[in-house]
């Protein structure tokens, strides 16, 4: 902590002020011992030449960075500044922890898990991890009611999947780690940033990086039982970096970013973390929690810093929508936002319309949205639309989507219809292609699974052969799990192959949530049958249908409720239990459960039809 | 001390009214995730409303030990005590 500049020392979560009092009375009594130095955020004007993403690592990036003045800015939930990393101390603080890591025993290609929470520890140690040669991974914080238990058996999974050497957590979260790595037989290490902090910087070289090295793992979904880590090598990482810098934001002197994503997700990481420093812009961030809570202050933090870059997933833009309210808007100016990014899940038009409507009288400029696609297993970004024209659309047939997987344009009006938006085209070295089952190629407008090749791919998913061969095509073509179709050489993605279910902007492998179900007693093996339905609102419910052999009212009642809480415990959201008879639930002929043909059978059973949305996410 | 936590108790029971019906009685035993069926938006407004009333902040972490109406109103009560 030699430069860091710390008001607290300890975590923001731990510390988090008291969050009723409006920014206008900020001259509380209470509140006044708490931010004692007024402390400046790092500049948005550097002092040095601006160069974009053209270095063949991640540490030579921050070597240069570190040379000029921008930097980490991180507030609190009342939206005061807590602490500053610029990346001149964010070098130095980085390459100490890296022969501290290096000082109990580490060795490089070992991994390193690090709980991340919006802080400037998690960065320093990410950081710190490639400076000694170690492949850091992000491990989320747990959000969920009740979730404790369900939590440690989430880090357990990853610690093993990912099979770390050593395990690092703030005071918030130490004890659940502490949990998780309960006999574990592999990790070496396990404890807080101050108690790393603690140890003796020995005075051990930091050898540069090799650009065909790991840079870090990605985990991706909340998957309970079998996590994949995705392998994301320094050169599929610098060239994904310099396409979204260059082609996706083209970055510019002057530019600034604000940000709430999580840092354990790709989009946070890699665009709101790492893409900025590659190019020697300073970020803003809000923890993703106070976001949550309060999302006024991500857009005055925009506001008052003048902020250029902004990402989002369409379900913070809907928070923003519904939570802010119009006596708000009048200390709003958003006019500086050029670059609204908006990803991470299928974007619906009317969200990015009813919150360029919402903010308009707040100076929000409808031309910064900024749609793109991508994936962690294309390091982040896929494609880009072009900056500064706003979001475009196509309107096709619903009907004629959903029977014969045809995008057909809206000739008449009445018709009911399906409407996309425009993710715009590959980065340089990249392909998007849309194939049908048999995996041929489609021509324009014909909807089937979308899949990409190019120098950001990963490697495969960690030590997990049979996954990576699933997901990783000959040709090293990636199956992103997405539908879509092309239209004069943009990405449309209509939906997602039933097996990932996507409520609040959270995946949710259908699988884990058949897998629960499978754990209890009374469920047999392949007879649980998970899926999400999307009524008109664009609200996605999970259904699971259970084939049940109970007969009594209160067995069939406490395995529905167990199984509700079961869920939510999980993935936070509730979902519909439907019990049925043995021999309900549709099976292929290879007898494994059909979810597409048990989504039909329950929307049937149900009459639901014409409240559901028209979606081609089934094949 | 007791009646401060009553205190809390009662309050909250009173945001938690909006999850139900107005008739439903929530009592300290109430499961906030099976009976009253809060996911994770409403939980975030839930908190707001809790921050804002009690003039505390929620630290997320202590969320992942609290399933019960009981569980949530001594978990208010804690932060509350701790800050005075």
């Amino acid at each position: 902590m030699t430069s860091t500049i710390n008001l607290e020392g300890k975590t923001l979560s731990s510390t988090i002020a008291k969050l009723n009092a409006p920014l206008t009375q900020a001259f509380d009594p209470r509140l006044l011992n708490e931010s004692p130095i007024a402390i400046t955020p790092t500049p948005t004007h550097n002092t040095q030449t601006q160069r974009l993403a053209d270095f063949e690592t991640l540490t030579a990036a921050l070597e240069y960075a570190a040379v000029g003045t921008a930097g980490y800015n991180f507030y609190d939930a009342r939206g005061n500044l807590r602490s500053v990393l610029p990346y001149q101390a964010l070098r130095q603080n980085a390459r100490n922890s890296a022969q501290r890591l290096l000082s109990i025993g580490l060795t490089s290609g070992d991994r390193v898990a690090i709980i991340a929470d919006t802080t400037p520890e998690f960065v320093e140690l990410f950081f710190a991890c490639r400076f000694a040669g170690l492949i850091p991974f992000a491990m989320p914080v747990p959000v969920n009611l009740g979730s404790h238990a369900v939590y440690v058996q989430q880090l357990r999974g990853m610690l093993e999947a990912g099979q770390a050497s050593a395990a690092v957590a703030n005071v918030d979260y130490i004890n659940f780690l502490e949990e998780a790595a309960e006999g574990s037989q592999q990790l070496r290490w396990v404890g807080t940033p101050e108690q790393l902090g603690k140890f003796p910087v020995p005075d051990v070289a930091l050898p540069p990086n090799h650009p065909d090295e790991i840079a870090y793992l990605q985990f991706t979904s909340g998957s309970t039982r079998v996590p994949r880590g995705v392998i994301i090598t320094e050169r599929a990482l610098m060239s994904n970096l310099q396409g979204i810098v260059r082609h996706g934001l083209e970055i510019h002197a002057g530019d600034r970013c604000a940000s709430w994503l999580p840092f354990y997700h790709d989009m946070g990481l890699v665009g709101m973390v790492m893409a900025p420093m590659v190019a020697q812009v300073s970020v803003d961030y809000l923890a993703t929690r106070d976001f949550a809570i309060r999302p006024l202050q991500w857009l005055r933090l925009i506001s008052r810093n003048r902020a250029t870059v902004a990402f989002s997933q369409p379900f913070g833009l809907k928070l923003c929508t519904l939570r802010v309210r119009d006596s708000d808007l009048e200390d709003l100016d958003l006019s500086s936002w050029r670059a609204a990014g908006v990803g991470a899940e299928m974007i619906r038009p009317d969200t990015l319309r009813n919150f360029a409507e919402k903010f308009a009288p707040a100076g929000f400029d409808a031309r910064a949205f900024l749609p793109c696609y991508g994936l962690a297993e294309s390091t982040l970004a896929v494609t880009f639309s072009q900056v500064g024209q706003g979001f475009q659309s196509l309107r096709v047939d619903a009907g004629t989507l959903v029977d014969r997987k045809m995008a057909i344009r809206l000739q008449a009006d009445g018709r009911k219809y399906s409407e996309f938006v425009n993710c715009g085209r590959a980065l340089p070295e990249h392909t998007v292609k849309v194939v049908d089952d048999a995996g041929q190629l489609l021509p324009d407008l014909r909807v089937g699974s979308v899949l990409v090749q190019g120098s950001s791919i990963m490697t495969g998913y960690f030590n997990n052969p049979e996954d990576t061969r699933k997901t990783l095509q000959p040709g090293n073509w990636l199956d992103t799990g997405d539908l879509g179709f092309l239209f004069d050489g943009d990405l449309y993605v209509t939906g997602r192959r039933t097996d990932v279910i996507i409520v609040n902007g959270r995946n949710i492998r259908a699988q884990d949530i058949e897998e629960l179900a499978e754990q209890q007693p009374e469920v047999r093996t392949r007879e649980a049958s998970a899926f999400g339905i999307t009524d008109a609102n664009d609200a996605t419910t999970i259904v699971l249908v259970i084939e049940c052999r109970l007969t009594s009212v209160t067995d069939r009642q406490s395995l529905t409720s167990r199984l509700q809480r079961l869920v939510y415990m999980a993935f936070g959201v509730n979902c519909l239990v439907e019990l049925v008879p043995p021999h309900t639930l549709p099976r292929t002929s290879s007898g494994k459960l059909s979810r597409f043909a048990a989504r039909q059978g329950f929307i049937q059973r149900t009459n639901l039809t014409d409240q559901l949305s028209a979606e081609s996410g089934d094949i | 001390m007791a009646s401060d936590y009553n205190d809390v108790l009662q309050k909250l029971c009173h945001h938690l009214k909006q999850f139900t019906g107005p008739d439903a009685e929530i009592t300290p035993e109430t499961d906030l995730i099976n009976q009253l069926a809060i996911d994770s938006v409403k939980l975030l407004n839930l908190i707001m409303e809790i921050e804002d009333e009690f003039d505390i902040s929620v630290p997320i972490n202590a969320l992942a030990d609290v399933q019960t109406v009981h569980e949530l109103a001594t978990l208010i009560h804690q932060i509350r005590t701790a800050n005075k």
